[in-house]
């Protein structure tokens, strides 16, 4: 028989839009003997409830007034890192079919709850999924803290228990072994599920181990296949649509994402994915009626994104209507705090008051823009400020932005294709032949230079030689697990540097959070117990 | 606004004055009340899927569910609703079988609501596997069905033996929708001591 889990300790937030349905789901919950018990009846009020709350449960209507439901509430909770894997989240329903327009896994409810249920049903309900959530915990946490490794070896664990959970186990272990980076171990895992049963998730899983296999044409084969038999599974249009463009073919890609917002018009992930492709083809118009659209639905909800707006403005500006875009930039910016000094909108902001003709209000944005350290942002927000840059006639420091873009994603060929046509259509045509190859030689040489002079015994030098550039690029992976080696092999040879230690361990775990399965890691650790034999006393 | 989705928003809001009509008489323990709301819930929700089934997008969410959990969750509702005796009979149910749980529940439940007007004494629901199938029954003490139902052909039978043959209609089109790798889910009604409804579905 089932353990009883107890839920007197447990908090329970509750959001529905109708009243006479808060009231009756607070006291189905209270007739559990559940004591916290919270109560929204709207996305932005139950999002005021996490500053000050952590909920264990949220049972969330799938209906919800204000233009947004509680699948695009759950996908918001769960990218923002709002709540993690531990957290059960039950959608109510009044037709699970009406509505389970599937997303990608990890935003999907734990369950469904179609109405009307009796108390009774909802205890044994949530007794059953808290049971699982105690049966996951570990394999929770480790995903909550990107420890993929871990999680395989945790799933593991329940696979080979064999009991109820094993699915889940299989399902959680098949992603895995993908964040981990493991595309050959996928693939054979995820055929070894799908002999059990052709589950789609399965083959969306082993679509997704092909092309990170490099098999982008079997992939191609195993998505229109699964597209045909689950039409409603979104996750397999986007990844298709996303290997369209890795191939070239931007038309099928557009097609591909705009039959599944046939099937979901209701979706703003579907708008902003179509918006994405549109960006890359140059299709402005596009971008805009798409955006325009996730604007207009989410203008008054919590569920905004700054990052939406800037880039309709941005759209706006390119097809040649720049006063529409500093309208509803500066409205954005008027109304909404955080998004006054957000890098984005402001570069978007600099280039419409460029092309608008009001070059003081541009620098001033661009300022705005330039305000935080640009190598924290992602590298296409980055290429906006640089683009900003040469609107506004700044070609120096546009050039210094895209080399440091170069070198802190050196192998990111689609980035320097960008960065020499936006250079080239800035009339830069000799720079964007040379920057990018400059860029790249200038940091093989300073790698190289490193080399020389520790070879030459000149450890100390090569050291901060490989920390300055790692301070200046640090999303380049190989700077920066040089500069720990670096570091380390120093502090090995010439004594214990208290500063020096710290720099190498903050360097080594940049490295472990971005790139857990860096090949240098394993060097890094190796000097590290180098130095901790070498110098034991002195640790005691 | 097409007739479909006037309908279907219409549906969605009985159906929440009816959870708050079952809600309200559950909390004063009327047991008679939550079964008259939650009986012409499921009424509404068979008439949109028999809506989708016509039009060919009814879709099946497949995954592993655990068939002992889906039965003793219908016991549970429907022993607090009848003076009848559910049990259940899961001993030899799997751990976990491929099905889509709330049309299979669906399903379960409108044959349980009708058995529930054939039963003496008890209601026994069972999950069990035989021939590579999960067979789900619902069983009654019942006088049995009349003969001349279990000879028509399955399409023309009527569930409910006085109903619209809904139910059955959808019961098929569910089984049909769990076909896999060459074996067919289905319905099937006996006699044995009582009205034997069948679900199978495959492995």
């Amino acid at each position: 028989m089932a353990t009883l889990t107890p839920y007197s300790n447990k908090s329970i937030l509750i959001l529905d839009d109708l009243p006479e349905m808060r009231s009756s789901l607070r006291s189905q919950v209270g007739s559990l003997g559940c004591e916290r018990v919270a109560v929204s009846s709207n996305v932005k009020d139950a999002l005021e409830q996490f500053k000050s709350n952590a909920f264990d449960v949220i049972l969330c209507d799938y209906y919800l007034a204000g233009g947004t439901d509680g699948q695009q509430f759950l996908e918001f909770l769960r990218t923002r890192n709002i709540i993690g894997r531990g957290v059960l989240f039950v959608m109510i329903t009044a037709e699970k079919n009406y509505e389970s327009i599937v997303t990608a896994a990890e935003c999907l409810p734990d369950d469904y709850l179609l109405k009307p249920f009796t108390a009774d049903v909802l205890k044994m309900r949530l007794e059953r999924l808290l049971e699982k959530k105690q049966r996951l915990a570990r394999v929770d946490q480790l995903q909550d803290k990107g420890d993929w490794v871990g999680v395989i070896a945790a799933c593991d664990v329940i696979i080979a228990a064999k009991d109820r959970y094993l699915v889940d186990a299989m399902r959680i272990k098949g992603n895995a072994l993908l964040m981990a980076g493991q595309a050959v171990e996928a693939i054979d895992f995820y055929q070894q599920v799908l002999t059990m049963r052709p589950l789609p998730w399965a083959k969306l899983g082993l679509a997704r181990a092909l092309q990170k296999k490099g098999d982008a044409t079997l992939s191609v084969a195993a998505l229109s296949e699964l597209i045909a038999e689950s039409p409603r599974l979104m996750a397999a249009y986007d990844l298709l649509g996303k290997l369209h463009l890795e191939l070239g073919n931007a038309d099928a890609a557009l097609a591909t994402l705009d039959s599944a917002r046939t099937i979901s018009p209701n979706s703003l992930a579907r708008h902003r994915a179509i918006a994405s492709v549109a960006e890359v083809q140059g299709d402005f118009q596009r971008v805009e009626q798409a955006l325009d659209q996730v604007v207009k639905k989410t203008r008054n909800s919590p569920l905004r994104e700054t990052e939406d707006i800037a880039r309709l403005g941005n759209a706006l500006t390119e097809m040649g209507e720049p006063a529409k875009a500093v309208t509803l930039l500066e409205e954005a910016r008027k109304n909404f705090k955080e998004d006054a000094n957000n890098p984005l909108m402001a570069a978007v902001e600099a280039i419409a008051h460029q092309k608008a003709g009001n070059p003081e209000k541009a620098e001033a944005a661009l300022e705005r823009a330039m305000n935080g350290d640009l190598a924290k942002l992602p590298p296409a927000v980055v290429m906006t400020v640089a683009k900003a840059c040469l609107s506004a006639g700044k070609q120096t420091a546009a050039q210094e932005i895209m080399k440091n873009l170069v070198q802190s994603n050196p192998e990111s060929t689609g980035l320097h294709a960008q960065i020499s046509t936006v250079l080239r259509d800035s009339g830069a045509g000799d720079v964007a032949e040379t920057l990018v190859a400059e860029s790249i030689r200038e940091m093989i040489q300073l790698n190289n230079e490193a080399v020389v002079r520790a070879r030459a015994g000149e450890l100390a030098l090569a050291a901060e030689m490989l920390t300055e550039a790692a301070l200046r690029l640090p999303a380049n992976m190989q700077v920066v697990s040089n500069a720990a080696a670096a570091l380390l092999f120093d502090i090995w040879k010439n004594g214990l540097d208290p500063a020096k230690l710290g720099k190498a361990q903050m360097f080594q775990q940049a490295v472990m959070a971005q790139a857990p399965r860096h090949p240098k890691l394993a060097e890094i650790d190796e000097l590290f117990s180098r130095i901790r034999s070498k110098y034991s006393p002195v640790q005691k | 606004m097409q007739f479909v989705d006037l309908a279907a928003l219409t549906i969605h809001d009985v159906k929440n004055r009816l959870a708050i009509l079952a809600s309200r008489a559950e909390t004063r323990g009327d047991g008679e009340t939550v079964h008259d709301a939650l009986t012409a819930a499921a009424t509404l929700t068979q008439l949109l899927l028999f809506y989708k089934a016509e039009k060919g997008s009814l879709s099946v969410d497949i995954d592993a569910r655990v068939p002992a959990d889906l039965l003793e969750e219908l016991a549970m509702e429907i022993g607090k609703q009848t003076a009848l005796t559910v049990a259940v009979s899961v001993g030899e149910a799997p751990t976990l079988w491929f099905y889509d749980e709330a049309l299979v529940r669906m399903v379960l439940l409108n044959a349980i609501y009708n058995a529930l007007r054939h039963a003496v004494k008890t209601i026994t629901l069972s999950a069990h596997v035989r021939d590579d199938c999960l067979e789900f029954t619902v069983q009654d003490d019942g006088s049995g069905y009349p003969p001349a139902m279990l000879e028509q052909p399955m399409a023309m039978r009527s569930l409910s033996r006085e109903g619209t043959g809904l139910g059955l209609y959808l019961a098929s089109k569910v089984a049909a929708l769990h076909s896999n790798s060459g074996q067919e889910g289905s319905v099937e009604l006996r006699n044995a001591q009582g009205a034997v409804f069948c679900l199978r579905l495959p492995k």
